[in-house]
Order: C-alpha cells, then sequence, then structure tokens
C-alpha cells in the first residue's frame, strides 16, 4: 500500500471504524510516517468534535461523589507506597542490593504486621460469629418456646387459673393456662422475689386428696417475671390446686420451702 | 491535566464539572441508559485520575483524550451489552440518523451543540450518514457499508471528505468547543 492509500483511510482509523484487516497495516504505516500522524492527530480532533452533536445531559450528582470518594481512597494507598519509592531511588548503583535488601525486609515486615492484624481480625470475627450464633439460637429457643405458649393460650380447650400471692410475696401474681385436651400447661408469674443462689421456683400440682406432683423449676427475671411451659396429667385436673414454692435448685421431690403463689381450689 | 498527574483531586473535580455534559451526552446517545451512561463516565474519570500522566498535549487536546476515552469505554459497554443489534434496529426504524437534532429529556442546551450541529447539517447526508454510524455506534467500514448498501471504497471517501469538511467548518470556533 501506497502512502496515498494509508492516508485515504486515516479518517477511518479517527472515528475507529477501521475493519481488523486493515487497522494492523495502518498502525505500521504510522508509526514511520510523522505527516500520517499529525494528519491523524487533526482528524481525530474533528472526529472528537461530533460529541457536541449528542445533545448534552446531566449525571446524577451522585457520579461526582462516587469519583471524588474512589479518588482520595487511591491517594491514601499512593500515599503508602510513595513512601517506599524514593527510598528506592536515592539508592546509588552500588548500594542496589543493600536498598533492596532493606526495601524486602520492609516489605516482609509490613506483609508480616498485615498478616497477624488480619489473623487478629479474623479470629476476633469468628469468636463474635459464634457468640452471635449462640445468642440466636438462644433466641429461636425462646422464640419457640414462645410461639408454643401462645398455641397453648389460644386453644379451643384451654383453661385458666389465677396464681395469688402468698403472705411471703404479697406482689406476686400468676398465671396458669392448661389445655384439657394434651395436658399441656403454661405458667407465667410476675413480681417473684429474685431467686437466692443455689434455688429455684418450683410448680406443684396437687390433685384433689392426693400429695403434691413436683413440676418444672424456674428462675425470673429482675421485675420477678418468668414464663415456663409443664405437662400436667389430664385426668386429675378437676380439682386440682397449683402452687409454686421456693426450692434447692435442683428441685425437690415434695414441697420443702415455703409457698410464693397459689391457685385456689376450683 | 498536570496537576491532575500530580495527584490534584481538585483538579480532576474542576475537569469533572467542566465536561460532565458533554460526556454524559456522549455516553448517553451511545448507550440510551442513564445507569450505564453513569458508570461509563464514572469510569472515564477514574482512568483520567490514574493515568492523566499519560496524556501528551502534543497529540491532541485535553477534551479529545476525554471524549475518545469516554467514546471508547461506551462502545465497548454497547458491544458487551449486546445491544448493539437492537439500537440499530431502533435506529433505522427510526430514521434516527439524521436525527441529530432531536434533544433528549435531560438534554441541556449548549451553544457549542448548536454550532456543530449547524456544522453537521451543511454536510451532504451521506457523509453525515456515514460519520455518525461510526462515531455514536462504532460501526466499521464494512459495517457501515452493509447498513447503507454502499460500496466498501465509498465509505472511506464520505468518512474523510466528511471529516475534513467539518473539521474546516468548525476551525474558527474549534478553540472554544
Amino acid at each position: 500500500m501506497e502512502h496515498r492509500e494509508f492516508q485515504d483511510l486515516l479518517a477511518l482509523h479517527a472515528v475507529d471504524a477501521l475493519d481488523a484487516s486493515d487497522r494492523g497495516r495502518v498502525e505500521e504505516h504510522l508509526a514511520s510516517c510523522a505527516a500520517c500522524r499529525a494528519e491523524l492527530t487533526e482528524l481525530r480532533e474533528a472526529a472528537g468534535l461530533l460529541a457536541h452533536a449528542s445533545p448534552a445531559a446531566e449525571p446524577s450528582a451522585a457520579v461526582r461523589t462516587r469519583i471524588l470518594d474512589q479518588v482520595r481512597k487511591e491517594k491514601e494507598l499512593g500515599t503508602v507506597s510513595s513512601r517506599v519509592i524514593p527510598f528506592q531511588t536515592r539508592s546509588a548503583s552500588g548500594l542496589w542490593p543493600n536498598a533492596l535488601r532493606i526495601a524486602a525486609a520492609i516489605a516482609f515486615v509490613a506483609l508480616l504486621i498485615g498478616v497477624a492484624v488480619l489473623w487478629r481480625r479474623e479470629a476476633s470475627s469468628q469468636q463474635e460469629i459464634a457468640r452471635l450464633s449462640q445468642q440466636l439460637d438462644q433466641q429461636n429457643q425462646e422464640l419457640a418456646h414462645n410461639r408454643e405458649a401462645l398455641a397453648l393460650i389460644n386453644a379451643a380447650g384451654a383453661k385458666k387459673m389465677e396464681l395469688a400471692g402468698s403472705q411471703t410475696a404479697q406482689a406476686a401474681r400468676g398465671t396458669f393456662i392448661y389445655d384439657q385436651a394434651t395436658g399441656r400447661a403454661v405458667v407465667m408469674t410476675n413480681g417473684l422475689p429474685a431467686v437466692p443462689a443455689g434455688m429455684a421456683y418450683e410448680v406443684w400440682f396437687i390433685p384433689k386428696g392426693h400429695s403434691p406432683m413436683p413440676g418444672k423449676t424456674f428462675r425470673v427475671d429482675a421485675s420477678g417475671h418468668a414464663m415456663t411451659m409443664d405437662q400436667m396429667p389430664v385426668e386429675a385436673m378437676q380439682g386440682a390446686v397449683i402452687a409454686i414454692t421456693l426450692e434447692p435448685e435442683k428441685g425437690s421431690a415434695s414441697p420443702t420451702g415455703a409457698i410464693y403463689l397459689s391457685s385456689s381450689a376450683s | 491535566m498536570s496537576a491532575i498527574s500530580r495527584g490534584d483531586e481538585g483538579a480532576l473535580a474542576a475537569l469533572y464539572d467542566r465536561y460532565r455534559l458533554i460526556l454524559f451526552g456522549l455516553t448517553l446517545r451511545i448507550l440510551h441508559d442513564r445507569q450505564e451512561s453513569e458508570d461509563i463516565l464514572q469510569e472515564t474519570f477514574l482512568q483520567v485520575w490514574r493515568r492523566a500522566g499519560d496524556f501528551d498535549a502534543t497529540r491532541g487536546r485535553a477534551f479529545t483524550w476525554l471524549v475518545t476515552i469516554a467514546r471508547s469505554r461506551a462502545l465497548d459497554r454497547l458491544r458487551v451489552l449486546g445491544s448493539r443489534a437492537r439500537l440499530a434496529d431502533e435506529v433505522v426504524a427510526h430514521s434516527a440518523v439524521d436525527d441529530i437534532g432531536d434533544a433528549a429529556k435531560d438534554a441541556v442546551k449548549s451553544e457549542q451543540g448548536t454550532i456543530v450541529r449547524r456544522a453537521l447539517a451543511e454536510l451532504p447526508e451521506e457523509q453525515r450518514r456515514t460519520l455518525l454510524l461510526a462515531y455514536f455506534e462504532g460501526l466499521t467500514q464494512s459495517e457501515i457499508a452493509e447498513r447503507l448498501g454502499d460500496p466498501l471504497g465509498t465509505v472511506k471517501t464520505r468518512m474523510r471528505s466528511g471529516l475534513i469538511k467539518l473539521k474546516e467548518l468548525l476551525r474558527d470556533s474549534a478553540r472554544g468547543l
């Protein structure tokens, strides 16, 4: 191809419209032809003006923010590396091996620090994850528990008994609800005194004319509130009494402590 | 541009403020999608930030460099999106090739735009069509030939004549563009 033929292709090249087969040859010619390079520059300038043929439009302001945020981020990273570069360029050629060794040592130390920091971060993340998943498990259990209690309270055959505070705990109130069909029961308390160490409240189920049968033990929160589920013998519920006493933590076979809450016989 | 290559983000912000309208208009015209166009605009200025040292004032104006980056990125994206064929169909259907004065909804009126569109209007229709197909749709010589049913040589001649005529028409006003 002659110079003239290449020249004819420059306009196509200026708008990147050369087919792949021509592009390589034109590039090759440009490398050795200053006149064509100059003409290409001019044609590219003219082509650039075509951008004005599209209507100018306003981008959203977020674009500017994103660009400048990114630039600042890169700048921070850049200043770290620029601290290392002068160290290398300052060294005389004879000192190169030393400078390299020092630079390598610095890089290695930086790497070690980085690894240590990441490792610690990783370890504390793991702990945090373990703690959170434990918390989640606990909350899920509570949630399931609460759902079960709600279902029970709302059951068609649910029967409710009020528990009144005894002389020992006059402010205490409680509710005992049981499902006559299944014997599932829920005890809810309010205003019970805090439980001393090693002790727990225990639910007693006292069928008419029988000795008390032990139920669940439970502890209360700061406001004396608790909700605990239990299972009662359905056939013996008629006329039974519910009582709550303070017992050793592991529970007693028959009541030993003072009565805190009890239902009146029904 | 040299301030930017020294890491002066204020200079980059100033460059953005000056050219965002025209560059966004350009990418929007190519991609027909605000989200994609904003991505390209962002990439363009980040490239400028990282590569400002590569800018060579003897090889053209900063404006041309910016436009070149934005346009080639937008055309690359267009190819990736594979929407080129679809857009081409739309263009043919609406004869938008000649629709150089059609302002988009969010268009901003600019004096430079008026000058360039007026100059384009002075070109013979075939030359204008050829230029715009290459510039805004990224079609190559043989694709344009196929699209317009012209021989390859005709496309080559029209491109050259059109661009040279445009350059002459805009010689006096080009400094301000």
